[in-house]
């Protein structure tokens, strides 16, 4: 009976080239079977040693050819069941084999009681060295299937590191391009807001002129937002970290963006760990991540509002936690224990084909010009520098959910 | 009565940025303005013109703002003359009110809005 929840992998075929791989499948099938298919096994050694026994009956007792049968139910019993299964069905056969004995007497075999020992010792020898060999094989194949899928394992390890690494190149290339990009913005549009002032003065008292002004000192404004996003995301490689409290940060920053959750009727709802464990972290740009995330709420929200509920907790992490995640390398192991920071909204979701691509540069599911697409990635490589996770979902109920796992404690990891 | 206006010296190595910085400040009425687009010269344009504040972009070709920061210092007659610096390579955000600066002096992100430049400058004069 095969108790784990999840189906394990096919085992690989141990001669390969040699044993076809069904006949392998079929080995191991039977190799180690349990509950009912174990009684199946030794209901069928069990008829095979019947079985031969009626043969050597009808053929005149044990002093005929039949009775070397018996050795193939005895090979059986030990291949299934190693040692104790060889010596059991051993001990069986003998016990089959000793009603016939009389037959030989009768066919002139005077010596039926010694032939009888000798043949049960037989049986036990074969049991025992056929169950010793088939414990070792079974010791050996064990070896190779722990062997297998901490090969499996790590080439899946490898794999995603590689990945990983593809990304942080693509993720600094393109910051270094931002960096360039905004420098050189920055100063044609710098002429341009002082030209929008210029004009704003000069075309007081025309309401077309100081509307076509108003809108060209917006147009820089949003040009600016974006090119803040660029430098943000160009420059997120500095820290300055020192040990903080994430229930102080997130009040601080709930604070911040106060007058958007007023604006937008959107109710905050707090559930915060008592004594969060310190972390780590560069408290500007921890603040920094936080404000990405309440703001996409809020906007997710819309203008009917919601519930932004914000939940801190110190827990071991579940093996469901430590799944795929964005942020730190390797991430995290089940059992760790890990301050979990929870933030959720009651808007739309996202669309499931979107939520692979929230964290690539430029990615938003925004309307145009409302948001530059550079939040989330900003945030997670803010989160993989501070050595945490982050990941975002759909909740189950309406609305998404973004969680961020730290690790607790006042000292640098080394 | 007429107040004498403060004289103000520009110096940024793009020609389209000192010419609306100039007639921005002269369009408030109390500044003379006196514009520079290279480095190399603004410690004479400087020498020349006795500014009582001085805007110097970061970033120029030849001799950039840092160095035109350091000469100006070096000079008995203008080291006491307040030099803010203009800059792209930073954020709005990164520069507070007062006391954000590159070698003791103050900056100010790019693109300033004509109200922050005028009430830097203004506080900047209003310390001498």
């Amino acid at each position: 009976m095969n108790t784990g929840a999840q189906n394990p992998a096919p085992a690989p075929n141990p001669l390969p080239g040699i044993a076809p791989d069904w006949f392998a499948a079929w080995v191991e099938r039977w190799r180690r079977p349990h509950g009912g298919s174990a009684v199946k096994a030794w209901l069928g050694v069990l008829a095979l040693i019947l079985l031969t026994g009626g043969l050597v009956y009808v053929t005149g007792g044990t002093g005929f050819v039949w009775v070397h049968l018996m050795y193939v139910p005895i090979i059986l019993a030990s291949g299934i069941f190693g040692l104790r299964g060889g010596l059991i069905s051993a001990a069986v056969a003998g016990v089959v084999v000793g009603p016939l004995m009389p037959l030989d007497v009768a066919k002139n075999m005077p010596q039926g009681t010694e032939n009888w020992v000798l043949r049960s010792h037989f049986f036990l020898l074969a049991g025992g060295c056929g169950g010793l060999l088939s414990t070792w094989v079974n010791r050996q194949l064990e070896r190779l299937r722990e062997t297998h899928s901490a090969l499996v394992r790590a080439h899946e390890e490898l794999k995603a590191a590689q990945m990983r690494l593809i990304q942080n190149a693509k993720l600094e290339s393109v910051g270094r391009l931002a960096a360039g990009v905004a420098h050189e913005v920055k100063n044609p549009l710098a002429v341009i807001q002082l030209g929008v002032d210029y004009l704003t003065n000069a075309v007081k008292g025309d309401k077309g002129l100081e509307e076509t002004v108003q809108d060209m000192a917006d147009a820089v404004k949003r040009a600016d937002t974006v090119i803040k996003g660029l430098l943000d995301f160009s420059r997120s490689e500095q820290l300055t970290l020192a040990p903080g409290d994430l229930n102080a940060i997130l009040e601080e920053t709930l604070l911040l963006v106060k007058h958007e959750l007023t604006k937008n009727h959107v109710t905050v709802e707090k559930d915060l760990e008592q004594k969060p464990p310190p972390v780590r972290l560069d408290r500007n740009k921890i603040k920094q991540v936080f404000i990405n995330l309440f703001m996409n709420a809020i906007q997710a929200m819309g203008s009917e509002g919601g519930t932004l509920s914000v939940r801190t907790r110190r827990q071991r992490l579940s093996a469901a936690q430590t799944g795929p995640g964005e942020g730190a390398p390797g991430g995290f192991h089940a059992g760790e224990e890990a301050v979990v920071v929870d933030v959720e909204d009651t808007g739309p979701g996202i669309p499931e084909d979107k939520l692979d691509k929230l964290f690539d540069p430029f990615f938003t599911t925004k309307a145009v010009g409302s948001g530059t697409g550079l939040g989330l990635s900003v945030s997670r490589k803010i989160i993989e520098l501070h050595g945490a996770v982050i990941k975002i979902s759909n909740r189950k109920t309406k609305g998404a959910a973004a969680q961020i796992i730290f690790r607790p404690g006042e000292r640098n990891r080394s | 009565m007429t107040t004498v206006k403060k004289r103000i010296l520009v110096v940024d190595d793009e020609a389209s940025m000192t010419r609306m910085l100039r007639r921005n400040l002269e369009s408030t009425g109390k500044y003379e303005v006196r514009t520079e687009n290279s480095g190399d010269v603004a410690v004479t344009a400087a020498r020349e013109f006795h500014p009582d504040f001085i805007l110097l972009d970061v970033m120029m070709p030849g001799v950039d703002g840092g160095e035109v920061a350091a000469r100006l210092k070096e000079d008995k007659a203008l080291q006491n003359v307040p030099v803010v610096f203009l800059t792209a390579i930073i954020k709005k955000e990164e520069t507070a009110p007062t006391g954000s600066n590159i070698g003791g002096r103050e900056y100010i992100a790019k693109p300033v809005k004509l109200e922050d430049l005028v009430a830097c400058i203004e506080r900047h004069l209003g310390k001498q």
